[in-house]
C-alpha cells in the first residue's frame, strides 16, 4: 500500500476538479505575464529594482508566484479533508485498513502535486519566454534553488491548508482559516514586521536601514513566504540580509516538518 | 457458526463542546454507547434497531475501528481489514467517475480487487464511467455498497442501507445480502424500523440511549417481552424500560443520564 500511488490518484482527482478552470488562468496570467514583462529590456521597475540576468527575472517574478500559486494551493486544499468529512466519504476512507500516517502522506502529496504540476509547467514556459526575450537561461544551481524553493513553498501552504481543513467542521470555516492564514503571510506580514520593529526600538521610517533589514530577515524566518525569499536570495551575490544559509535551511526544514507532523497526528486521531 | 467478532463491555462517548465554561476548547462527555456485549457470527444477519440517537451509528463505527475503544476480540487494524463498512447516505460528489472513486478506496486495501466484478454486483455497470455529480441518491447508495464489498470482507456493517433505494432496488439489495450471508459473511445492518428488517434478519439487537437492551431473533425478543407478533420498536422499548407509550415525547435522550442500568432505566 503506497502513499505515492494513492497520492497520484488524489492528484488526478484534484487536477480535473472544476476549480482548476479558475486556477490555471490565474497562474498563467501571473507567472507567464510577469516573466514576459520583467524580461523586457526596456522595463522600468519601481524601487530601483535592476534586472541583469535571467535569474533576476525569475527572482522578481516570484512575487507573482507567491500571490497566485499560494492562493492556488489554498483553493485546491481548503476542502481536502472537510468535504469528505461532510459528505460521509471520509468514514469510508478511514474504515479502510490503510495506516492513518500513510493516508495523511497521500493526502499531502496528492494535493501538493495538484498545484505543483501546473506551476512547474508554467515555470518551464516562462523559462522559454525569458530565453526568447533575453537570450539566456539561469544556470543549473539557480534553477535548482528556484524549483526547490517553489516546491517547498507550495508544500507548506498545502500542509497548513489541509491542517485547517481537518480542523474545520464546515467548508466556511475551512475557507476562512485558509484565506486568513494566506492573507497574514502574503499581505499582512509587512505590517507585523513593522510593528515588531517599532516595538524593538528600530525606526520604521527607513525600511532600508541596517537594523530594519535585520529585523525583517529574522521575521521572514517565521513566514513561509519569507523563508522562500531567503532561499531564493542564496544565489544572489548582491543581496545579504545577514542570515546564514544554515539558519535558512533549518527554517525550511522546520516549516516542512512541523505542519506535516501536526497534520499526520490530526489524521491519526480524526473521528469522522 | 463461527464467531467472527465479539464485543464485550464496549463503551464510547463522543466529546461535545462544553458550554458551561468560557473555554472554547473545553469538551465534555456526550452521547455514546455503554457496555455493549454482542457476538457477530458468520452467515448471520443482525439487525441493529433503535430510535434516533440510540447509538446505532456509533456502535457501527466502533465495530469498524473508527473509534479507538476497547472490548473487541480483534484489534482495530484486523477489524478494518475484515470489515466492509457502508455508512448512512454518503453524498458522493466530484468530477471523477464511479470507477475512479472505487479505485481510490481499493488502493487503501492491500488485496487485489476485482473492480469490474463489484461494479457488476451492485448494478452500476452502465454508470461506471459516469461522474459522481451526476449520480442519483440510489446510485450513490449502490456505490457505497460497492465500497463495502471491496476486499471480500468477512463482516459487512451497513448503516440504514435501504434509505434512498426504490422498492425494486431494496428487494435486489436484500437478495444480495442473503446470498452473502449464505456464503458465510456476517452482516450487521441498522434501521429505525423493525418492518424494514423483518424478512431479512436472523437476529435483532435493540439499542436505546446507548445501551443494548435485548438481543435475539425477532420472535424470541417479542416472546420474552410479552409482545404481539407485529409489535415494533416503540412497544419493545416501552416494554423493556417500563415507559408508558402515552408519555413518549419528541425529547431526545439527555446525554447526562447515560449510562443507564440494563433493563432498569435507572441512573447509575
Amino acid at each position: 500500500m503506497s502513499a505515492v500511488r494513492l497520492s497520484i490518484h488524489i492528484m488526478k482527482e484534484r487536477l480535473i476538479a472544476g476549480r482548476m478552470m479558475v486556477i490555471w488562468p490565474l497562474l498563467a496570467i501571473f507567472i507567464l505575464f510577469s516573466s514576459w514583462g520583467l524580461s523586457d529590456p526596456k522595463a522600468n521597475l519601481p524601487a530601483s529594482i535592476v534586472i541583469d540576468s535571467a535569474y533576476d527575472v525569475m527572482f522578481v517574478s516570484t512575487a507573482f508566484i507567491i500571490f497566485s500559486a499560494t492562493l492556488g494551493a489554498v483553493l485546491i486544499s481548503f476542502d481536502g479533508v472537510s468535504r469528505d468529512r461532510l459528505s460521509g466519504v471520509l468514514e469510508i476512507k478511514l474504515s479502510q485498513p490503510i495506516e492513518r500516517p500513510t493516508f495523511a502522506r497521500a493526502l499531502l502529496l496528492g494535493h501538493w502535486g495538484a498545484i505543483f504540476l501546473p506551476v512547474m509547467i508554467l515555470n518551464l514556459v516562462s523559462l522559454a519566454i525569458i530565453w526568447h526575450r533575453l537570450g539566456e537561461l539561469p544556470n543549473l544551481e539557480e534553477l535548482f534553488i528556484h524549483t526547490l524553493g517553489t516546491a517547498l513553498l507550495l508544500f507548506w501552504y498545502t500542509t497548513i491548508q489541509l491542517l485547517a481543513s481537518s480542523w474545520a467542521k464546515d467548508l466556511g470555516s475551512s475557507v476562512a482559516i485558509g484565506l486568513g492564514v494566506w492573507m497574514i503571510f502574503t499581505l499582512l506580514w509587512l505590517v507585523l514586521t513593522t510593528v515588531v520593529a517599532g516595538l524593538s526600538g528600530v525606526g520604521v521610517e527607513d525600511l532600508n536601514s541596517k537594523d530594519y533589514v535585520r529585523i525583517d530577515a529574522i521575521m521572514d524566518l517565521f513566514s513561509p513566504n519569507g523563508v522562500y525569499h531567503h532561499l531564493l536570495e542564496m544565489p544572489l551575490s548582491d543581496v545579504d540580509r545577514g542570515m546564514s544559509p544554515a539558519l535558512i535551511s533549518l527554517a525550511a526544514i522546520l516549516w516542512s516538518i512541523i505542519p506535516a507532523y501536526l497534520f499526520q497526528r490530526r489524521i491519526e486521531r480524526l473521528h469522522p | 457458526m463461527e464467531t467472527l467478532l465479539s464485543l464485550s463491555d464496549v463503551s464510547w462517548r463522543h466529546k461535545v463542546r462544553d458550554f458551561s465554561t468560557w473555554k472554547p476548547w473545553a469538551k465534555r462527555d456526550g452521547p455514546g454507547i455503554y457496555s455493549v456485549d454482542l457476538d457477530i457470527k458468520s452467515g448471520t444477519i443482525v439487525g441493529l434497531i433503535g430510535p434516533n440517537g440510540a447509538g446505532k451509528s456509533t456502535l457501527m463505527r466502533a465495530i469498524c475501528g473508527l473509534y479507538d475503544c476497547e472490548g473487541f476480540s480483534k484489534s482495530c487494524e484486523e477489524r478494518r481489514t475484515q470489515i466492509g463498512y457502508m455508512p448512512e447516505q454518503v453524498r458522493w460528489e466530484g468530477r471523477v467517475s464511479v470507477r475512479h472513486a472505487l479505485e481510490s478506496i481499493a488502493m487503501m486495501r492491500d488485496s487485489e480487487v476485482d473492480i469490474d466484478g463489484i461494479i457488476q454486483t451492485v448494478g452500476l455497470k452502465s454508470k461506471s464511467e459516469h461522474i459522481l455529480d451526476n449520480l442519483s441518491q440510489g446510485m450513490r447508495q449502490r456505490l457505497s455498497l460497492a465500497c463495502a464489498l471491496i476486499g471480500n470482507p468477512r463482516i459487512l456493517v451497513m448503516d440504514e442501507p435501504l434509505n434512498g433505494l426504490d422498492p425494486l432496488a431494496q428487494r435486489a439489495f436484500s437478495n444480495l445480502l442473503e446470498n452473502l450471508a449464505k456464503k458465510g459473511v456476517a452482516i450487521v445492518i441498522s434501521s429505525h424500523q423493525v418492518s424494514d428488517l423483518e424478512a431479512l434478519v436472523d437476529n435483532v439487537a435493540l439499542l436505546h440511549r446507548g445501551q443494548l437492551l435485548i438481543e435475539g431473533s425477532l420472535n424470541e425478543v417479542r416472546k420474552n417481552l410479552g409482545l404481539e407478533d407485529d409489535s415494533g420498536i416503540v412497544e419493545m422499548i416501552c416494554s423493556v424500560t417500563g415507559i408508558n407509550p402515552e408519555d413518549i415525547t419528541l425529547d431526545l435522550s439527555d446525554d447526562g443520564i447515560l449510562p443507564l442500568k440494563k433493563f432498569g432505566g435507572e441512573e447509575e
